[in-house]
């Protein structure tokens, strides 16, 4: 039995409470140093050459041209590569990658901006210039597959991706209501901010590696290095201080970080590369296109009777990657009966990867729009149903929920949104020339949490630092375990260094699946705890500030120590022993819990649309959402994380499609203008509420990590808001203009 | 591995000579050619608070401001600013007191990630000095729409330049004051 219950933090000081970010000065000073940005000693700059086709061979490389430019001292391609390994690509082992193809690995292209070359020169200009005089030479050959939206092939079922229980088919038969729909989503780009980047440098005559990186994982980045390179992981260090964020295209190593090194190893200078924009958009990730079909069985009451969930998502042609759309499924609602089913279909693309809410976001637009239709085959409200089937236990574990509150989000929400003022006939909502759509949907994401360990060092200076092996992807991770430093040692936020993203410190979890809070805190907690035993033992022990007290009868207040009549800090008491410090180590991990609760997050989101019909405009024009996360640590960046999370959303409901070209598979809109993402003038009014229920039965601190949720339910909430508009039911996204000018 | 005449002979041949005052300091600087502002400013100056987000002129990540306008780095040519005033994020904070543009963005939480925030600064910066610009939220958010914040911080960002104005507008009334006094 887990003792979580004991160690609750019921009455937090500082976990909890508006913090302003600890790193915020950096960022906002431009002191902040991202990879891109980094420099090192007699550093090269490389450049990589796309392939400009998607599928055929690469003849021959032009190469003389490039070398004699000004500057250029190597280019590195298919001929003259490295004999590499490939990462076992392992999650058990910390050592998956975004594609297990190595860089120039063989001739054949596969996808369009696959790198064919890599120049490397004395200055980014002239990498860059002599980049571009590389002539590539290819036999294209036909039968690319440009998009799983552009053909009728199933692809390959996924064994165990997909789940059962009763029988959906039979009471989909006989079931009273019906809805049976096919949904389509593009493929998007994450299009964080900040490309990808790498400086590699090797050191110790080549056998130490040290790499600076954008990524969201240092610790599977070294150990997927390692194990490429076939060196001891203990010679490679991956370092990432700040990240111009991800959204989970930087959770695992991409070729580029490969060929970096590699250069860098051949030149015996360290090496840098920022991928182009156009490079980062075909190679460095993307969110993959799919294709679902949901039926839903339901009695005249609203009461689900049957729930059958069948995707197929893409993958690229050299690394598969299954992004399972179902999963959030099983345990949406109350159902007897209900399936998943998964299949992948290979495409002439670069590899897709995780992006923000990964499969459940896709899967959760159909499920949340079908779920629209039948409440409008009903003819019953869509909050009604989905209270109606509100699942009291998780339907998928049969076990009880650790704390669930969707049933307040919707009331809530609803509430605050106006949700009343609706009229349910279609188009009836007006405001001058435009048409007024009120739609929404429930929204949820799992709650993980991965083991974890950290160290934490009281000093004589005054100050206190904490180190994890973890990231701050700009979610606000350096503040809230300063936070957990300042709630357990009574200290001053201000006095308190954190220290994060290297893996020369404890070993830190990926920020990713929103688990980083809730694995993080609990071993920062842990080693906090250690800390103060020592320095307990510090001071009471011969010449301490409290020598020939009870340690147990001390306690922790205001950054040191109290026996109740005198207070005295930790850095006199370290004075007072002639010690600089002490040290303390911790570590956490999920135990038997998970066996007794489902741990997940739910809400809800409500949507004001505003159509106007004479130019076929769609705009968001506000949100309300209510979401249930447990604790937020630092609610104004739990806050940001959902609104961010919204205005995702809008992006991928009306904005967001990677364009594939039908005759030959290239990214059509590789760049910011023509990949379109939602800018200041297209973010609605948002009021974003978090509910504030700790949940102590998945950690100390109650939180249960709040990246993902926001954007979850936001585009079926925007498609049914137009479909309450227009009466046209849109089952594709993005819901363009285009779109709309057809019906 | 290539010796170090070869190295400086082609690093360094065939530069220009570009003089500008940058964050307030007259510079001289030897530029290639080809060397885009931004480059320059990341690269040889080691001025890392311009931030590269896409090289084309689409998302704002890279603004400065040129003679107090608000411009995109990477579409500028380094020679281009002979005699210009260029400051960059790191030019905004003076005498160790931030902007308060950059107080309100620590305030109202303005962003996440922080790689788009120097440019919506920079951009929020020049936008509070420009009176073409109205001062409501419509107005505002269409004229920052130049910088995308992909963690979608819009909602804080807006608050925090609206936030500025007033202490911007406060502190210009009691200068105003001390004037007369």
């Amino acid at each position: 039995m887990n003792d979580l219950t004991q160690s609750a933090l019921t009455k937090p000081r500082v976990v909890g409470k508006r913090t302003p970010r600890i790193d915020g000065e950096y960022k906002l000073t431009g002191r902040a140093g991202y990879t891109g940005e980094l420099h090192a000693d007699g550093m090269l700059y490389g450049y990589p050459v796309p392939a400009t086709i998607a599928n055929g061979v690469l003849e021959s490389l032009e190469l003389d041209d490039a070398l004699s430019m000004p500057g250029v001292v190597d280019i590195l391609h298919h001929g003259n590569f490295d004999t590499l390994h490939r990462s076992p690509n392992s999650m058990a082992h910390g050592d998956m990658v975004n594609e297990v193809r190595l860089p120039f690995e063989d001739e054949r292209i596969y996808y369009h901006g696959q790198y064919v070359a890599l120049v490397v020169a004395e200055t980014f200009e002239q990498s860059r210039a002599a980049a571009q005089r590389v002539v590539a030479r290819y036999q294209m050959e036909d039968g690319a597959i440009a998009s799983l939206l552009l053909t009728e092939a199933e692809g390959e079922l996924q064994d165990g991706a997909g789940a059962s229980r009763g029988d959906p088919e039979a009471a989909f038969g006989g079931a009273e209501v019906t809805v049976d729909s096919t949904y389509h989503i593009a493929a998007e780009s994450h299009l964080q901010m900040e490309m990808h980047a790498t400086l590699a440098e090797w050191r110790d005559d080549g056998q130490r590696l040290i790499v600076h990186e954008s990524s969201q994982g240092v610790f599977f980045q070294r150990n997927a290095m390692a194990r490429v390179f076939g060196i001891a992981q203990e010679n490679l260090e991956v370092i990432s201080h700040y990240i111009g964020s991800g959204f989970g295209n930087k959770l695992f190593m991409w070729p580029h970080a490969v060929a970096t090194a590699v250069a860098a190893r051949r030149l015996g200078r360290p090496v840098k590369v920022v991928l182009p924009r156009q490079q980062d958009m075909t190679g460095g990730g993307n969110r993959p296109a799919s294709r679902q079909r949901i039926r839903l069985g339901a009695d005249r009451s609203g009461k689900l009777t049957s729930v059958i969930h069948d995707s197929t998502t893409e993958t690229s042609l050299v690394h598969q990657y299954v992004d399972t759309c179902g999963s959030a499924t099983p345990s949406f609602y109350a159902c007897d009966n209900v399936s998943t089913s998964q299949r992948v279909l290979q495409v002439n693309h670069g590899t897709p990867c995780p992006m923000r809410a990964p499969g459940e976001v896709s899967g959760i637009f159909a499920l949340e729009t079908a779920m629209d239709e039948l409440a409008v085959e009903l003819g019953m409200d869509p909050v009604e149903l989905r209270l109606k089937n509100n699942a009291e236990l998780d339907p998928a574990s049969g076990l009880p929920w650790s704390s669930k509150h969707l049933d307040e989000c919707l009331t809530s929400a609803a509430q605050r949104f106006g949700w009343d003022k609706r009229d349910p006939v279609v188009g009836s909502m007006r405001d001058g020339d435009e048409i007024i759509g009120y739609g929404m949907a429930s929204c949820t994401w799992s709650a993980g949490r991965q083991p974890c360990e950290a160290r934490v060092e009281l000093r004589a200076d005054g100050s206190l630092f904490a180190a994890c092996g973890t990231q701050d992807i700009g979610t606000g991770t350096y503040t809230i375990v300063a936070q957990a430093v300042a709630e357990l040692t009574g200290a001053e936020l201000s006095r308190i260094e954190v220290k994060l993203g290297e893996t020369g410190l404890p070993a830190g979890p990926l920020s990713g699946g929103s688990m980083a809070t809730a694995t993080v805190l609990p071993a920062v907690a842990a080693a906090v705890r250690d800390a103060l035993d020592a320095i307990k033992e510090v001071a009471v022990g011969s010449g301490g500030a409290f020598e020939g007290s009870d340690a147990d009868s001390l306690d922790v207040e205001r950054g040191g120590l109290t026996d109740g009549k005198r207070h005295v800090s930790f850095a006199e008491i370290l004075g007072a022993s002639k010690l600089s410090s002490v040290n303390g180590k911790g570590s956490a991990a999920p135990g038997n819990e998970r066996s007794e609760y489902s741990f997940r997050s739910f809400g809800a989101h409500f949507v004001e649309i505003r159509i106007d019909p004479g130019i076929s405009r769609v705009r968001v024009a506000r949100v309300v959402s209510s979401i249930d996360i447990g604790r937020a640590i630092n609610p104004p960046t739990a806050r940001n994380q959902v609104e961010g999370g919204i205005v995702m959303g809008v992006g991928m409901g009306l904005l967001e499609k990677l364009d594939y070209d039908p005759r030959d598979a290239r990214l059509i809109n590789a760049n910011v203008a023509d990949y379109i993402v939602p800018t200041h003038a297209d973010a609605p009014d948002i009021d974003v509420e978090l509910l504030d229920y700790p949940d102590f039965k998945h950690n100390e601190f109650g939180g249960r990590g709040v990246g993902e949720i926001g954007l979850t339910g936001v585009a079926p909430a925007i498609a049914n808001a137009i479909y309450h508009a227009t009466g046209k039911r849109y089952r594709d996204l993005p819901i363009t203009i285009e779109a709309l000018l057809a019906s | 591995m290539m010796d170090d005449s070869a190295h400086s002979r082609t690093a360094f041949s065939e530069t220009l000579s570009v003089n500008l005052t940058l964050n307030g300091e007259p510079r001289t600087l030897q530029v290639a050619p080809n060397a885009v502002l931004l480059d320059v400013l990341r690269e040889q100056l080691g001025l890392g608070g311009t931030k590269k987000g896409c090289d084309h002129g689409q998302c704002g990540a890279c603004t400065v401001q040129i003679d107090g306008q608000a411009m995109n780095s990477c579409l500028r040519l380094a020679v281009m600013c002979e005699g210009q005033h260029v400051t960059t994020i790191e030019g905004l904070a003076r005498d160790g007191e931030l902007h308060p543009v950059q107080q309100s963005f620590l305030e109202c939480d303005a962003y996440q990630c922080g790689y788009c925030t120097p440019g919506q600064m920079m951009s929020a910066s020049a936008m509070l000095e420009d009176d073409r610009i109205g001062t409501d939220d419509a107005s505002v958010k269409e004229a920052m729409s130049g910088n995308i914040c992909r963690c979608g911080a819009y909602k804080n960002i807006l608050e925090a330049i609206q936030q500025a104005r007033v202490q911007l507008g406060h502190d210009a009334t009691a200068a105003r004051k001390e004037g007369v006094a």
